[in-house]
């Protein structure tokens, strides 16, 4: 059992050749992306299981004297953002491809589509019909609709400032790769809002 | 044992190009080669120098080295806490410190042990030693890491400086509501400690990611997941637990009962429909979690410890994997045994007792292996192997109140009593923080080059062990005896008082042996014996480098052919090139198998992270006396999000883009 001095090296073969730069499951950039879904989505997933434990203190829910939430301005922006992840993927294709071109364009498109959605948020959060502060049934609606909209202005914030950089600086190739990993986390972003959709502005209605 | 044949592991996964990874035969490589390519990784891989490089380093052995010592310096300030509250209670009646003082004191010495003391201890000698191990030139995302530490520090300076200014948290470290709630705890106190957790939580949020990919995806080539050093192991199960812990309390504790105080939600509030005990349930959903988040990584430091000192390789390797993964699923499931005397249904009462119980058992298989490891060997008792001795003792004494405490009948009786004050400390000092001195013993020549001195380590470490055992043993009789804990003061009458005494005394011994400690790691680190770069004749890959261990970490990425890299390969050291010395880059290889998958361009310097986190902190500090520095700090760090981004973006290498089953040169 002697130790190798650390000058004393025998390769085993090179890996000069490999790439430098990957897509997907490969990069540690997605790895690091899937490591913050997973605290945020378990995030929104504690504060919904609060959500209920709260319902328990309640015969009805929303509490009697308050009204049903509105629905209008959620579903307007619900479809808006199941719409916004068409982009979202089409840009992904386009950096799959090194395409410049069709990334900028969907990067566009994807920026125009997704700032609304958070202005929309906005009014959304007055269409729970309750403030925070009225009662437990009011902090615990707006802290799940809240805690999401956090991190839907961040990663709005990441595509516009995405878009900005591919359209007023020239941009290292590596970046392709974060393109797609910011369509990725989009994903996430739309899909975690279903359940939480559910939840708050159709689960009164039916319980 | 054989030595296993001398070649990659072949490439069965058709996830790499074609023929990019010729099968070659073994070179020996050349040393004035090498000697030459160590020079021009140092010049990549170096930090810039004077503040400006200090400020904006990102090596991963700078950051866990600041994160490590400003650690230990809150173990002190903790300790120092706790002497002072054994000054106060070795006697009857004392008035050293009056009861408002003693309620900062005792909430600040918790929080500083749980929040600024163990957990990032735990998790810097992870983001020390977990790239070191694997064999990686450095981990996954350096900015990332410092942004964390620097998080971190935020929260350290925020807690102390508050302490300075009266403004100290003084509702327990477990700040239950309803006292720390708006009405019975008016002022900016639970405050403080309500956006200090969220500093801290963070912090640990992004060592745990961190630690994850490194772990996942930057092993060297040849180490499986069957393969994985034990210490890596630990520390991946609690990087996963940290993930699933951690936002409990970052969501109880910022956007709960920071915001029930601040704007008046109704969380906690029983009026409004609010419910206090479940703030209990979600902290303890963190809190019980934490107690393994901070003990596994002391169980993953025994292994390389005794297999070392025993010249053993350890028994029952996938016993132990499973046992640790199996307490990071359990721990989820106790967290109730903290709320036996609120009103939990009996069915409730009985599945968390069970649950408490079983806990024991994949704990207890690992000491059975570590035995059976250390019996069949023939242990050398260096200081940090009387470290381990030591920590047998002491946290199977822990661990078996921990089952007393688990049946519901007694825990009432002994609820809030020293009793648990008596089995916490078993545990965490028994578990966490005796196996962490053995690590510092063990690993000091690696981060200074310099042995420690063994026999002023050997006065240290059985002062420590006597220390810990004399004061918390007769904490459990105290318990017993019915005296509650966080009281400031007791009458005479009562009879506590010898026992208190001792308790006192025997904190005095542990003063004592800390203190030693830290004269022997000053001398040592000025003028201990030069280590070289295995000095205990180890088999980890951290010992196949350098004591300390360059900026680049490895010369050539090793390959691994066994549990045990340096036992099973002898020399030279089988290793891949082609790794480029011209810019920083890191191997990446396939989550299963560690087959090498791609280069990767690694981050150089930044200042960001400090500046990110300068902005989080006026966040939440500010937030304490205004909302709106919710909005100013939401702003500022949008616009720290685009000058990150921006220098992230700043080069344009050629680079071979591996994409839809081609490699392209491209810029």
């Amino acid at each position: 059992m002697t130790t190798p001095s650390p000058t004393r090296q025998e390769s085993l073969g090179s890996v000069r050749d490999l790439p430098t730069v990957t897509f997907g499951h490969r990069s540690l950039m997605w790895w690091g992306t899937l490591g913050f879904m997973t605290i945020e989505g378990w995030s929104l997933a504690l504060i919904a299981a609060m959500y209920f434990y709260i319902r328990q203190n309640f015969l009805t829910w929303p509490p009697i004297t308050i009204p049903l939430p509105s629905v209008t301005i959620p579903t307007i922006n619900l479809v808006l953002m199941v719409a916004s992840v068409v982009p979202a993927w089409l840009a992904d294709r386009a950096a799959r491809r090194l395409d410049v071109g069709a990334v900028k364009l969907w990067l566009l498109i994807s920026t125009l589509m997704s700032l609304p959605i958070p202005i929309l948020r906005w009014y959304e959060l007055w269409s729970l019909n309750v403030r925070w502060d009225t009662n437990a049934y009011g902090s615990a609606a707006w802290l799940l609709v809240g805690s999401h909209a956090t991190l839907l202005i961040l990663d709005v914030a990441d595509t516009v400032g995405l878009t900005l950089f591919y359209w007023f600086k020239r941009m290292p190739i590596k970046a392709m790769s974060d393109t797609s990993d910011n369509s990725f986390y989009w994903y996430f972003m739309v899909a975690i809002w279903l359940p939480v959709y559910l939840i708050v502005y159709v689960g009164p209605y039916v319980f | 044992m054989t030595n296993p044949a001398r070649r990659l592991p072949p490439n069965e996964s058709a996830v790499t190009e074609p023929a990019a990874l010729p099968d070659a035969t073994p070179v020996t490589l050349n040393e004035d080669v090498l000697i030459d390519d160590a020079r021009r990784l140092e010049m990549t891989w170096r930090d810039g120098g004077g503040l400006w490089g200090w400020l904006t380093t990102v090596d991963h052995k700078v950051i866990a080295r600041r994160y490590i010592i400003t650690a230990f310096l809150m173990f002190i300030a903790g300790g120092l806490e706790a002497g002072m509250m054994r000054m106060q209670l070795a006697r009857p009646e004392n008035t050293f410190l009056g009861p408002d003082r003693y309620n900062q004191i005792f909430t600040t010495h918790g929080t500083t042990m749980m929040f600024l003391f163990a957990v990032p201890i735990m998790t810097a000698m992870g983001l020390y030693f977990v790239p070191l191990m694997v064999g990686a030139r450095s981990i996954a995302f350096p900015r990332l890491n410092a942004f964390g530490y620097y998080t971190y520090l935020m929260g350290v300076i925020f807690l102390y400086v508050s302490l300075f200014l009266n403004m100290a948290p003084d509702a327990g470290w477990t700040a239950y509501v309803p006292l720390s709630g708006p009405e019975y705890s008016p002022g900016h106190r639970v405050d403080v400690w309500a956006q200090l957790v969220t500093f801290t939580e963070i912090a640990a949020l992004a060592a745990a990611v961190n630690i994850i990919v490194t772990t996942f995806k930057m092993r060297a080539p040849g180490m499986s997941l069957n393969r994985i050093p034990l210490f890596v192991w630990a520390q991946l199960v609690v990087a996963f637990m940290i993930i699933f812990a951690m936002p409990a309390v970052a969501i109880a504790s910022t956007l709960q009962l920071a915001s029930d105080r601040a704007i008046a939600t109704h969380w906690f509030n029983p009026a409004e429909g609010g419910d206090a005990l479940l703030w209990q349930h979600i902290f303890w959903f963190f809190g019980h979690p934490e107690v393994y988040i901070i003990f596994l990584p002391g169980l993953g430091f025994i292994t390389p410890i005794v297999e070392t000192f025993c010249r053993r390789r350890v028994f029952g390797y996938t016993a132990i994997v499973l046992s640790n993964i199996t307490t990071g699923f359990f721990a989820f499931g106790l967290w109730v045994h903290h709320m036996f005397a609120t009103p939990i249904p009996e069915l409730g009462q009985s599945l968390f007792t069970a649950a408490s119980m079983m806990i024991a058992i994949p704990t207890g298989v690992q000491i059975f292996c570590w035995l059976v490891t250390m019996f069949s060997g023939r242990p050398r008792l260096t200081t940090a192997m009387v470290l381990i001795l030591g920590f047998f003792i002491t946290f199977v004494n822990g661990g078996l109140t921990g089952v007393m405490l688990a049946s519901v009948g007694f825990d009432k009786q002994v609820h809030d009593t020293f009793f648990v004050v008596a089995h916490l400390h078993y545990v965490l000092l028994g578990g966490a923080v005796t196996p962490l001195f053995a690590a510092f013993y063990f690993w000091f020549p690696k981060v200074t080059g310099r042995l420690m001195n063994e026999t002023l380590g050997k006065w240290q470490a059985w002062l420590f062990i006597i220390g810990v055992n004399l004061t918390f043993f007769p904490m459990h009789i105290l318990g017993l005896n019915g005296m509650p804990r966080r009281i400031y003061t007791y009458l005479s009458q009562t009879g506590w008082g010898p026992l208190n005494a001792l308790v006192s005394a025997g904190a005095v011994i542990i003063v004592v042996s800390v203190t030693l400690f830290i004269v022997n790691a000053a001398m040592s680190w000025r003028s201990g014996l030069l280590a070289g770069a295995n000095p205990w004749d180890s088999y980890g890959l951290e010992w196949a480098t350098p004591s300390p261990a360059p900026s680049y970490n490895f010369l050539n990425t090793p390959v691994v052919l066994g549990r045990h890299p340096l036992w099973d390969t002898g020399s030279p050291l089988p290793v891949v090139t082609g790794l480029r010395t011209d810019r920083r880059e890191v191997l990446v290889t396939t989550t299963f198998d560690a087959q090498p998958d791609h280069r990767h361009k690694h981050p150089t310097a930044s200042i960001w992270p400090l500046i990110m986190a300068l902005v989080m902190a006026e966040l939440w500090i500010g937030s304490i006396f205004t909302p709106w520095a919710v909005l100013g700090g939401v702003g500022l760090t949008l616009l720290c999000m685009l000058g990150w981004g921006w220098q992230s973006t700043a080069e344009t290498d050629v680079e071979r883009v591996a994409t839809e089953g081609r490699i392209v040169e491209a810029a």
